[in-house]
């Protein structure tokens, strides 16, 4: 479960970044009172136009931000407080992760299995339940900078997946894939809501967030827009169709 | 979780193979290539000077006496042969056209001068541009004045011992490893001190600002270890890297004197043998480790707050200049470690490391290099962690 209550971040300026924004202000406000929960089995959507405050606010999330104000609790950890502790139950991927161009699927997978403490029995069986799911066998001691897209992908998956976290979060995970390599995204997402985890990811296509969501939170410029079940709001729509909903409430 | 990180990031690093060239493999082969080429190309420019046969020009007044003396000049002057000019224009013209490399003009009153006991000029036309002609020149001269000075003390009838009542006899008392310190005691941690911080350099950047280029620090920073483990086990990787390159140089010289031939005297080569000890090696090491962390923790904030590549090496590549030039210092024989320059860093290390070699190293001076240089390690590490912290940087 995510509980997230008046978060607040601020992000102070360098002149550089002054002058980028034509502004004189010392700080930018990224996200504005964000509150809203997610509960486990369901998956929870961050729906927001570019720069709306959804990366920012994931981040926070994963304790790779600090939020400025406000409280985070992850699977009943204060992650502001004890992030350390809330970062072992979070899986974390996003569109643009990379990978150690120079290290094999293995290694990869190996090292993050013993950042995160993962007991020996508990990884080995993790491993060769996700090299098997993903497919990942016949590549597993090709360096990565050789493998296609897709394979980083599978890669990326089983990494965030590997320490069979309770919490995963989703940055704008199919941003840039094609859609082959993108409905194994879509597979992991309900995989992970059929395990009873708690999701939430982020997008700004409203065709993916129709398909996999049960609750949805709409941000635009830091603030809430919209916060509710999806069931609810295909039913109060007063668009024609989702996107433009998603469009109205936005500009509202 | 410190020696997870190091691990990982040491096997990425050895995999990178613009690091291992700068790490390895240059300093492994430079003092091998270029010892070999210079020795090689000396000796041969030597023996190539002494077998050149010299055209010597002679106009004036010189008659049978100097010609004979020159004629007879012992072959260790080197090899020459003469050649009679009606006019000085055309010897000059003719040393300018390189005809000949050496011109003598006797003065036309020379048998005047030697009459009336009186000093007689000789000029020596000759071509600076070339290597090796005026001391050529000089041994000649020499040669003729020793002759010219037996003669006339021989015709005035003194005994050339009679003026000369003074013999300065000098003595040193310097070991040769004391002298072998100083002259070219600060070549070593010049070496150290340059492929040290090459050998930071790639592996500073590439584990830091690559990171952050690749995309790979933000899954980094969502695992449950704390940021002072994770630049930790990071910069463990830079030190190796940079004590690698420092010690690859090292052996590089070590093999270039061991197995290259390179230096012929036995009694220097039995120096060196004596300076090259365990315990001379662990107290160089003492004093490179701290100055290898001092240069991991000045490259590591830059690499952090670089946003590419290309910026932070254009950052590095001209401090290279600022830390490599105070080792100069080493080479100048005058400057000494005291209790000033021990608290120069980089200075202190050299001047530290040439006493090292003398066998003249004090403890207290050893000390207080040793100590400076562990607390700017200390607060560079202190910098790095606090840039390392910082949100804005750490995520571009």
């Amino acid at each position: 479960m995510i509980k997230v209550s008046h978060l607040r971040k601020e992000f102070e300026l360098s002149r550089q970044q002054k002058k980028e924004l034509n502004t004189t202000a010392n700080n930018a406000l990224a996200v504005d009172d964000l509150s809203f929960e997610c509960q486990p089995g369901k998956v929870f959507s961050l729906l927001g136009p570019n720069g709306a405050g959804k990366t920012t606010t994931l981040r926070m999330l994963s304790t790779i931000l600090t939020p400025s104000s406000g409280s985070i609790e992850i699977a009943g950890v204060d992650a502001v407080k004890y992030p350390q502790e809330a970062r072992a139950k979070i899986g974390f991927l996003t569109g643009s992760t990379g990978l150690y161009a120079r290290l094999t699927p293995i290694e990869i997978i190996d090292y993050f299995a013993a950042l995160y403490q993962v007991p020996t029995k508990e990884k080995e069986e993790r491993k060769k339940y996700l090299f098997d799911l993903l497919n990942m066998n016949d590549f597993l001691q090709k360096r990565i900078g050789k493998l296609s897209t897709g394979m980083k992908q599978k890669v990326s998956i089983c990494r965030t997946m590997i320490h069979n976290p309770e919490v995963v979060i989703f940055d704008e995970p199919t941003s840039g894939l094609d859609v082959i390599t993108a409905e194994n995204i879509i597979k992991l997402i309900r995989d992970c809501k059929n395990q009873g985890k708690t999701v939430i990811f982020s997008s700004h296509i409203m065709s993916e967030v129709d398909l996999l969501c049960d609750d949805l939170a709409i941000v635009h410029k830091g603030q809430l827009k919209y916060n509710g079940q999806m069931s609810d709001f295909r039913q109060n729509m007063e668009a024609s169709n989702l996107t433009e909903e998603f469009i109205r409430i936005v500009q509202r | 979780m410190i020696f997870t990180i190091f691990k990982k990031e040491l096997i990425d690093t050895l995999r990178d193979k613009r690091t291992m060239r700068t790490m390895l493999l240059i300093p492994l082969l430079v003092f091998p290539i270029t010892l070999t080429l210079f020795v090689n190309v000396s000796s041969s420019f030597e023996k190539k000077a002494s077998e050149e046969q010299l055209k010597i020009g002679v106009w004036g007044d010189l008659g049978a006496k100097y010609w004979n003396q020159l004629e007879q000049m012992p072959a260790g002057l080197g090899k020459k042969e003469l050649k009679n000019f009606k006019d000085s224009s055309a010897l000059k013209r003719a040393i300018e056209q390189g005809e000949i490399q050496l011109g003598l003009i006797v003065p036309k009153n020379e048998a005047e001068l030697a009459r009336s006991k009186k000093p007689i000029p000789l000029m020596w036309l000759f071509d600076a541009s070339s290597v090796g002609r005026q001391q050529r020149a000089e041994s000649y001269m020499n040669y003729l004045s020793d002759i010219a000075e037996t003669v006339r003390l021989k015709e005035l009838g003194v005994d050339s011992e009679k003026l000369h009542p003074l013999i300065p006899v000098f003595q040193n008392c310097a070991s040769d490893k004391k002298m072998i310190g100083q002259l070219a005691g600060g070549f070593l941690p010049y070496i150290f001190i340059a492929f040290g911080f090459i050998g930071c350099m790639y592996p500073a950047i590439d584990l830091f600002t690559g990171e952050k280029e690749r995309g790979t620090i933000e899954t980094l920073l969502t695992t449950p270890v704390s940021r002072w483990q994770m630049l930790v086990g990071k910069m463990m990787v830079v030190v190796t890297s940079g004590m690698l390159a420092a010690s690859c140089a090292l052996l590089g010289l070590f093999v270039s004197i061991e197995f290259l031939d390179i230096v012929h005297n036995k009694e220097i080569l039995d120096i060196v043998h004596g300076i090259l000890t365990p315990t001379f090696i662990l107290a160089m090491f003492s004093l490179l480790f701290p100055l290898v962390v001092f240069f991991a923790g000045v490259m590591i904030p830059i690499a952090i707050y670089a946003k590419s590549f290309k910026e932070a090496q254009s950052i590095i590549t001209p401090l290279n200049f600022v830390m490599v030039l105070p080792a100069m210092i080493g080479f100048f024989p005058g400057i000494e470690l005291n209790a000033l320059t021990a608290a120069i860093p980089v200075v202190n290390i050299v001047l530290s490391t040439k006493e090292l070699i003398s066998g003249t190293l004090s403890v207290g001076y050893y000390s207080i290099s040793l100590g400076i240089m562990l607390i700017l390690a200390t607060l560079s590490v202190v910098v790095s962690y606090r840039q390392f912290g910082n949100e804005a940087r750490i995520l571009n």
